[in-house]
């Protein structure tokens, strides 16, 4: 009894040895890990620099410091680091990135987004953690592998907050849009950006079922919040909160869209039009739901309902196709007659 | 050079000035088009039109009050003709190549004079293992596959994914994953293959590790005769047949439950993910064509999974001979390994013998219980029952069977835990290797060939525990 | 340029296969002992094997495409004295997403030219099925459209004109009920008239896209047709370039996307004898 229980947990750790070394090269990462520690904060440090380039910021020590939660002194450490590296230059009490620096953190930031974008498409990882995932990957794929995940998932343009990804070269178009605070009462405007930093403030945005193409009509605003209306619901934002929702201005009133019904609230036996498929659905799972049919104009009707209720059959150009209700939330329609 | 560079860098800065919008645009298009085209061309006559037979049978099926007990009177109807028509074939295949084929292929050994290894290896292991594999498993298959593939052409089978989609969607799963575990009632290895038709990785792999938790055809014929044995023992003679049912259709289920629980928490820890987006043509109800069915099912599917498991218990065969013939200090080396597995498995409600079986049978599962009954009568040492050491052979009756059992000291914990572990343990070689070839990961292999192992034996170790105490 | 033409109008004949024989080879088809190559294409559940079983019979066997985890069956057949190879291309809806089957299906049709591509639709679901259809026709001009059960489509009392669908389309249009194996011999005659040329396939395609894309579409196409004056589709490489297709901008980069070669042989002699002659 010992002897067999004894040998089969011998065999059985041995094996795990042999493949986790194998796999995972424990050893060579053992060495490795103080070199990443060193490369990472060197990128956060890069990126946080290009953020404030791009967002017209000065940075000093102290700001550096805070972003990356380390000391001052651990800060001018790094500076200097980088200084030696050719990837920034000192003006006065800020620092600009060189034309090198610039580059590398515009790779990193490429590779974040990518990463992000991945995430949002391909994986059913939660939304409110592709963040902080990209955060870690963006400092482990190489550029090479970087542009094979680009490849493969068709060249994107867009991260899922509405940021452009650079291009490989490093080219990055200027956003546009303004913060959603900027919009009088009564303006209309599109979210074309979600920032996602501080998560906790983008956790909130989520929550509050705010997505990259949303409408949103501002209705009130004063210091203390703002009261807008995004798909016929009404949202309370404080600005601090709102400054991170941008939105594009809708000047011309006959792109708004009335708010419109979902596809789920079809009940059987009911016929709808499809108006359109919201942004927040992305991917393959967009790309599956459009090759089924599911085009603005398209008649719809829902015809059966599952055992457990959900999904249900919708009866689309001709063919019934089960869908679950999380996928016809995000289907706009109206009514035949309208 | 410089002109296909050229080419490339005009689509880019294209592709930033249209935006992301293009791919809905012209879908949107396409569909037009299509819309503009069928309007010249179809007529749909709607005058005569009430409701449609096909939408009528819809409701019915997907009906909340009718939906499940149809599926699983339908279900239940393939298990029972599946289990009821092989019987017959079974047995007529296994006296033609056991009874008459065998004892031919013997004389002509002793004939040209073979020495007696080699006749050992090739037909007492080789041979036997074949034939045993060939008769318990083409004519299930040969049953149920056909009558599997007529529910699908009919259009049955999308309708059972769609009713049982919410207990997936809870899962984290996949709503197709109920199709795989459909066809992994055949087979886990052509299950594991169907799972194609999931699109989303992490979906698509919980759909693959859990897909053991579907009993396939080799695992089926022992639990029935266990149960025989064992349960349908507890009952009184003329309810005996309906108790042992019972126990198998609680296995079956259990196996369901097990995979939504695995599912589950393979979603809540090391795949992680919400359910993703799954959408499934329901396609119309048509008439199945019975015998072009039967051919391509015979030809496509038992065939092909037949070959396989031939191909893997030929070299099992030779394995069991020769464990049992090569001796090491007055005891074979099945012996040796059985009395040093012995306490463990009467730790977790087996014994040495099973998990000595359950290793050699990992090839093909069918060859479980006439490895098990080999080996007790090789151990309680009575030759006299069946042909001597390390043959397989296959006892004509249940009674025969429970006599050699009795023999091994088997109680209603030991029937009981070897239809739980035969639920409960890693997939045969065949499915394992399929999951590496669809997976291309040896790590997601080791996973789907250990988890169910280790479930397994914490499983029966605590039945164990809990029955002595009570027991 | 000229000289171009000319070798490659000295390969052309009249009847000639139109398919790309080292694309073939690539994608792992075996040209050997075969005259034509059929594709066939279609929507999941539309009864394409069963199409496909009908025309190949026994002769047929399955693999992989290379590479992939994708089931292919192929297999041959013989009509009118010319040996065909057929290849049943996975199901799908469309031809545009990321999926491994549509990218295979994509590719097959692409790069290995077939000499026909038989689309085979549900009759009862015509409309959705239109969708892979007018795809597959940006892409080749030499198609088949097969109506399959059509017995359905009477029992939902659906009527298809499939005279007018045919002149829509502006390729054959046949009307099959595969099971029954009604519509088979039409089917191979259709494919033969293609081969020989007495049928020309004049297909629809999509020249109305919204401004926007039309606009970008244009500026693309000239620098494409510039640099491969022979490719027959090159406003299709243009939308996939603008959809970010990888295989695409990797075989533009490499050149390998001007192998592909017009289908119009006779069009190209036709020209070659003009200039003779004037």
């Amino acid at each position: 009894m010992n002897l067999f229980l004894s040998t089969l947990i011998l065999f059985i750790s041995t094996i795990l040895l042999v493949f986790f070394l194998k796999k995972n090269k424990i050893l060579i990462q053992w060495k490795n890990r103080k070199n990443d520690k060193r490369r990472i904060k060197i990128e956060d440090a890069l990126k946080y620099l290009y953020n404030c380039e791009y967002n017209k910021l000065t940075c000093s020590l102290n700001s550096i410091a805070g972003s990356l939660s380390i000391t001052s002194n651990e800060a001018a450490n790094l500076i200097k680091i980088l200084e030696e590296m050719g990837m920034i230059a000192t003006a006065g009490e800020s620092f600009i990135l060189t034309a090198e620096g610039k580059r590398y953190a515009l790779r990193v930031i490429r590779t974040h987004r990518l990463w992000e974008k991945y995430l949002a498409d391909e994986t059913s990882i939660s939304e409110t953690d592709w963040h902080s995932l990209a955060e870690i990957k963006e400092h482990k794929i190489t550029s090479e592998e970087a542009e094979n995940l680009s490849a493969q998932i068709g060249n994107p343009l867009f991260d899922p907050h509405g940021d452009p990804i650079p291009t490989a070269e490093g080219i990055i178009p200027r956003r546009k849009g303004i913060p959603l605070t900027q919009l009088e009462k009564g303006d209309f405007g599109k979210i074309v950006h979600l920032e996602d930093e501080p998560s906790a403030i983008y956790q909130q945005l989520v929550a509050e079922g705010l997505y990259i193409g949303q409408q949103v009509k501002l209705i009130d605003k004063n210091n203390e919040r703002l009261h807008f209306e995004a798909n016929n619901e009404s949202c309370f934002l404080a600005p601090s909160f709102a400054k991170n929702v941008t939105v594009e201005m809708l000047p011309d009133l006959s792109l708004v869209k009335k708010s419109f019904k979902r596809l789920s609230d079809l009940k059987l036996g009911e016929k709808g039009v499809v108006v359109g498929i919201s942004k927040a659905c992305r991917g393959k799972q967009r790309r599956r739901l459009l090759d089924l049919g599911l085009v603005p104009g398209s008649v719809v009707k829902a015809e059966i309902k599952s055992v457990g209720g959900d999904p249900t059959g919708f009866n689309i150009r001709g063919a019934l196709i089960a869908i679950r209700k999380k996928q016809s939330d995000q289907i706009f329609i109206k009514n035949e007659s309208e | 050079m410089k002109n296909r560079e050229n080419i490339l860098n005009k689509a880019n800065e294209l592709r930033w000035e249209i935006g992301e919008s293009l791919h809905d645009n012209l879908l949107e298009s396409i569909y037009k088009f299509a819309t503009e085209i069928s309007s010249r061309v179809i007529a749909v006559d709607v005058s005569k039109k009430s409701k449609s037979f096909d939408s009528k049978l819809d409701q019915i099926l997907t009906s909340s009050k009718f939906g499940f007990p149809i599926m699983f009177l339908l279900l239940a109807l393939v298990f029972w003709l599946t289990i009821e028509g092989a019987n017959i074939p079974s047995s007529l295949l296994s006296s033609f190549l056991i009874d008459s084929i065998y004892p031919q292929l013997k004389t002509f050994s002793s004939n040209i004079g073979l020495p007696f290894w080699v006749d050992g290896i090739l037909i007492d292991g080789c041979y036997l293992a074949m034939a045993w594999v060939i008769a318990v498993m083409l004519p299930p298959m040969a049953i149920f596959f056909p009558l599997f593939t007529l529910l699908e052409d009919f259009g049955y089978l999308p309708r059972v994914a769609f009713n049982m989609d919410f207990l997936f969607k809870r899962a984290g799963a996949h709503g197709k994953q109920a199709l795989t575990m459909a066809m992994g009632f055949g087979c886990n290895a052509a299950a594991v293959i169907s799972t194609r038709i999931i699109d989303s990785p992490r979906e698509r792999l919980i759909a693959i590790i859990t897909n053991n938790f579907s009993l396939c055809n080799g695992r089926w014929p022992m639990q029935i005769l266990i149960a025989t044995i064992f349960i349908g023992a507890l009952a009184p003679s003329h309810l005996a047949g309906l108790f042992s049912a019972a126990a198998v259709v609680g296995i079956t289920l259990l196996g369901i439950l097990l995979a939504l629980l695995v599912s589950w928490s393979l979603s809540k820890t090391i795949l992680k993910g919400e359910a993703s987006a799954f959408s499934l043509e329901l396609p119309p109800y048509r008439p199945p064509r019975i015998l072009k069915t039967l051919y391509t099912s015979l030809i496509d599917r038992t065939i092909f999974v037949l070959w396989r498991a031939v191909v893997f218990a030929v070299p099992a065969g030779a394995m069991i001979w020769l464990v049992s013939n090569i001796t090491f200090e007055g005891l074979s080396i099945a012996e040796w390994f059985i009395n040093w597995a012995n306490p463990f498995g009467l730790l977790i409600g087996l014994n040495g013998v099973i998990l000595l079986a359950y290793i050699i049978a990992i090839p093909a599962n069918e060859i479980v219980l006439p490895t098990i009954l080999m080996l007790t009568v090789l151990v309680a040492g009575t030759p006299e029952i069946g042909a001597g050491s390390g043959v397989m052979f296959e006892l004509d009756s249940a009674a025969a069977t429970a006599n050699v059992l009795s023999l091994g000291e088997w109680s209603l914990l030991t029937g009981v835990s070897i239809m739980l572990f035969s639920l409960m343990h890693n997939p045969c070689s065949t499915t394992i290797y399929t999951i590496y070839k669809e997976t291309g990961s040896v790590k997601w292999t080791f996973v789907a060939a250990v988890l169910p192992l280790l479930i397994g034996f914490v499983f029966c170790f605590f039945l164990a525990q809990i029955w002595r105490l009570f027991g | 340029m000229n000289l171009n033409r000319l070798t490659h109008a000295g390969n052309q004949c009249e009847n000639c296969p139109a398919h790309n024989i080292p694309n073939l080879k690539k994608l792992g088809i075996n040209m050997d002992k075969v005259d034509q190559v059929i594709a066939l294409a279609g929507n999941p559940n539309t009864g394409k094997s069963t199409v496909f079983n009908n025309l190949t019979g026994l002769k047929q066997h399955t693999g992989n495409w290379p590479g992939k985890t994708v089931t292919r069956a192929e297999g041959t057949f013989e009509y009118n004295t010319k040996r065909f190879k057929i290849v049943d291309l996975p199901g799908t809806y469309s031809l545009l997403s990321t999926s491994t089957d549509e990218e295979i299906a994509r590719d097959f049709i692409l790069f290995g030219q077939p000499d026909v591509t038989v689309i085979v639709a549900d009759s009862t679901r015509l409309e959705r099925n239109l969708n892979l259809t007018l795809q597959v026709l940006e892409i080749t001009d030499r198609a088949i459209l097969c109506l399959n059960l059509m017995d359905e489509a009477a029992r939902h009392r659906i009527s298809i004109d499939t005279k007018q669908l045919s002149k829509e389309l502006g390729i054959p249009v046949i009307e099959a009920e595969a099971r029954q194996k009604k519509g088979m011999n039409e089917l191979l005659q259709s494919i033969d008239e293609i081969i020989s040329g007495r049928y020309k396939c004049k297909p629809f395609r999509m020249n109305k896209l919204s401004p926007q894309i039309e606009h970008s579409l244009k500026q693309l196409e000239v620098l494409i047709k510039k640099e491969f004056p022979n490719m027959p589709n090159s406003r299709w490489v243009a939308l996939r370039l603008l959809e970010g297709d990888q295989k695409i901008i990797d075989s533009i980069r490499s050149g390998e996307i001007g192998l592909i070669h017009s289908y119009n042989q006779n069009d190209l002699s036709n020209n070659i004898y003009e200039k003779n002659t004037v």
